[in-house]
């Protein structure tokens, strides 16, 4: 009887243990899935910029419909795919919910790092990527990019007045902020006399659904094989990372040793009353002699000559796991009541 | 036209598809490679496990075929092959070896004397050697910087970082770097012996103190953050590196180090060498540049090994008696775990039989691995 008792007992205590540890991973998971959520938010339309805007379509690209109209470029900054559908744009700051980006189709999703064109032709009917507002060549042209909720501003741009006919008006890097380009122009020297120091820039070869910069070389190589071509400064600097980085990573597990030593010696002091030189000396002990008592041990307990021929008839000893716990494979024990 | 004419047409177009009708030297002499290299891997039991699927792959890679759109060739989209080659191409296969290569490193010689990783460091100048004579040699910097990582002597690293400066190149270094890892035990003792006395050879170094668990665990977390902070390029080599290595030594994840250490290993290994030799398509492979690159690879394995050897002498002027390291360990900077350690310790034994080298030789070889990924970090962060 006691020992049904205790069975029990024991039964009900895992059920508990494993009630509580799923509890903690439902706790964990749902933290998680929190924590991918906000990621997934992050990914969205946050990362959309305004990249490029075309006002005056004299000769240029067409639509669909062989027509000209101007045309504004949304680029998707970020390294996921983002899908713009639900999304506003307008020319008009007090009426922010002017065009909704419709919902549904399959082209609205722009990959990372892609492109948008939507036409600003005042032809909504013409489609999922024709504005029912157009952008006027003798003023200023104010458009903005709204999240799906009408409130929050994503990116907006003022398109100057006096536009020129069939150039376009574009970020210098396709995605750029105004940060970004302080950043740049504070670690390349060179960067303002190629590029200047403008966020905003003109383009004659205009580059609509396409990098607003367009490489005919690549300008690093390039650089190097300007400054460096032999060699030497790569040799240098590179290796003075690796150095420095496995220089930190010595000093680092130096201190690491010295402390875990230190607690050792500690340990080995109060747990055998010994003085510190000789807890110094069992510390300072190497390994070898450790891996001989273990092949040692291995060899008189675990060693066979042909291990897996032997029938035994000892019993294994089977470590706790929720995979083969035997409360989810038996039947409850009929409980009398 | 009659029966017997339609059979015979059929035969001669059936001729025209077949391997014979199609064959040119080039696919005998990279037939030929392979055979080498599966001798190599069961004669002479030179890094088997890589060279087996790499000398099968460049023979599956070499069967000449007409080219139908039959979507038969590891070039053509679509093709059985060319969706396994995708891991190689886009780079995801060497993060996972390195995810089981962290699974599997005991890094407690390392930890125990930090100061080997030094030694690590210093082989990384074959790299940069070998990026220089590229240069001289008329590469463009990024089609060098795939070369010289051929001096890191790591497999995956030489595959991702090719992929990403200079695919075009990335079969020729990749075949290089593991050929050239395999040929280790042929390279590396002469310029051991050249470059050391005999007093040096019988150094005896202080016995490793033994590494608690807290520092073992500490390590990969540590290793992350700085080497990572300092070159976030080299992130998905080091980041699977030290996670692999933290679920072998955090002690709680025993099933998933397995996982990563064998079967997860093992496939990639299996889908990596077989892919990799079969980029080798006579039509793509033989070229100038690529015998060019095979002989600045081993180049690169001679200033990685010399550099190693030479930087311990130099590190020994400065270490008391009692403290000096065996220069014949300098080699196992040079990355290829553990036959460089192997090496360190088969030469030492022969000058001191009693001599063991092996426990300090994994040192800088893991501190090689690391090197190695900064460096091609570094190289992806300027060229990429």
């Amino acid at each position: 009887m006691n020992r049904m008792i205790m069975k029990k007992r024991s039964i009900l205590k895992e059920r508990e243990k494993t009630q509580r540890r799923k509890g903690k991973t439902i706790l964990l998971l749902s933290f998680v899935l929190l924590l991918s959520s906000v990621a997934v938010r992050a990914q969205r339309t946050t990362f959309l910029k305004i990249n490029e805007v075309l006002v005056i379509n004299e000769d240029n690209f067409v639509d669909d419909y062989g027509k000209k109209y101007p045309w504004l470029e949304i680029y998707n900054a970020s390294p996921g795919t983002v899908d713009i559908a639900g999304c506003f744009l307008t020319n008009d700051i007090s009426h922010p919910k002017m065009y909704m980006i419709p919902k549904g189709d399959v082209l609205t999703k722009i990959k990372p790092r892609q492109h948008a064109l939507f036409w600003a032709d005042d032809k909504a009917t013409h489609g999922t990527f024709h504005l029912n507002f157009t952008l006027h060549p003798g003023k200023p042209n104010f458009i903005a990019l709204f999240d799906s909720d009408g409130a929050t501003l994503i990116d907006s741009v003022t398109v100057p007045a006096g536009q020129r006919a069939d150039v376009s008006y574009g970020l210098i890097e396709d995605g750029w902020t105004q940060k970004r380009l302080d950043e740049e122009l504070r670690l390349n020297s060179s960067y303002k006399d190629k590029k200047g120091d403008a966020l905003w820039v003109h383009y004659e070869k205009v580059t609509p659904s396409s990098n607003n910069k367009i490489l005919d070389t690549n300008e690093k190589i390039e650089n190097f094989k300007e400054n460096d071509s032999q060699g030497l400064g790569m040799m240098f600097t590179a290796m003075g990372v690796v150095f420095s980085g496995l220089i930190l990573l010595y000093l680092i597990f130096k201190m690491v040793g010295i402390i875990a030593v230190s607690m050792s010696h500690r340990r080995a002091m109060k747990a055998s009353g010994m003085t510190k030189e000789e807890a110094k000396g069992i510390t300072e002990q190497s390994g070898d002699i450790y891996a001989a008592i273990a092949i040692a041990i291995y060899e008189v307990t675990e060693m066979h000559d042909d291990e897996n021929t032997i029938l035994t008839i000892k019993n294994t000893a089977r470590n706790y796991s929720p995979w083969s716990s035997k409360i989810y494979t038996l039947r409850e024990l009929p409980i009398k009541k | 036209m009659n029966f017997s004419s339609f059979l015979v047409e059929n035969l001669q177009t059936f001729l025209t598809y077949t391997g014979f009708a199609n064959l040119t030297t080039g696919h005998l002499v990279m037939i030929a490679v392979g055979l080498f290299f599966i001798y190599l891997a069961v004669a002479k039991e030179f890094e088997p496990m890589l060279l087996i699927p790499i000398g099968f792959g460049i023979l599956i890679g070499n069967i000449p075929f007409k080219d139908a759109g039959l979507q038969l060739g590891i070039y053509e989209e679509g093709s059985v092959f060319n969706i396994l080659y995708q891991g190689v191409t886009q780079g995801w296969y060497p993060p996972l070896i390195f995810l089981g290569i962290g699974a599997m490193t005991d890094f407690s010689a390392l930890i125990s004397n930090p100061k080997l990783m030094l030694i690590g460091a210093a082989a990384q100048f074959g790299i940069f050697g070998a990026y220089i004579l590229a240069l001289f040699c008329g590469f463009e910097p990024n089609q060098a910087g795939a070369i010289g990582i051929i001096g890191g002597a790591d497999g995956p690293t030489a595959i991702f970082l090719s992929s990403k400066l200079a695919p075009d190149l990335m079969g020729a270094v990749a075949i290089s770097a593991y050929s050239y890892m395999a040929l280790v035990p042929v390279i590396q003792p002469p310029l051991m012996r050249l470059l050391t006395t005999k007093k040096e050879r019988l150094i005896r170094m202080k016995p490793p103190r033994v590494v608690s668990q807290t520092e073992k665990i500490l390590f990969p977390i540590f290793g992350l953050l700085l080497t990572c902070f300092l070159v976030p390029s080299g992130l998905p080599l080091l980041g699977m590196l030290f996670f692999g290595n933290l679920l072998k030594e955090s002690g709680v994840t025993r099933r998933l180090a397995e996982t990563a250490r064998g079967p997860l290993i093992d496939t990639i290994t299996i889908l990596l060498g077989i892919t990799v030799g079969a980029s080798t398509q006579a039509t793509q492979f033989l070229t100038l540049n690529s015998i060019t690159i095979f002989a600045l690879g081993a180049l690169s394995f001679i200033i990685a090994t010399s550099a190693g050897v030479l930087f311990v002498k130099f590190f020994n002027l400065f270490l008391k008696t009692g403290n000096k390291i065996n220069p014949l360990i300098g080699n196992s900077g040079v990355s290829a775990v553990p036959d460089s350690a192997r090496i360190s310790q088969t030469v030492g034994l022969e000058y001191d039989p009693t001599n063991y080298l092996l426990m300090h030789a994994m040192g800088p070889n893991v501190a090689g691995v690391i090197g190695s990924a900064v460096a091609a970090g570094i190289l992806l962060g300027f060229l990429g």
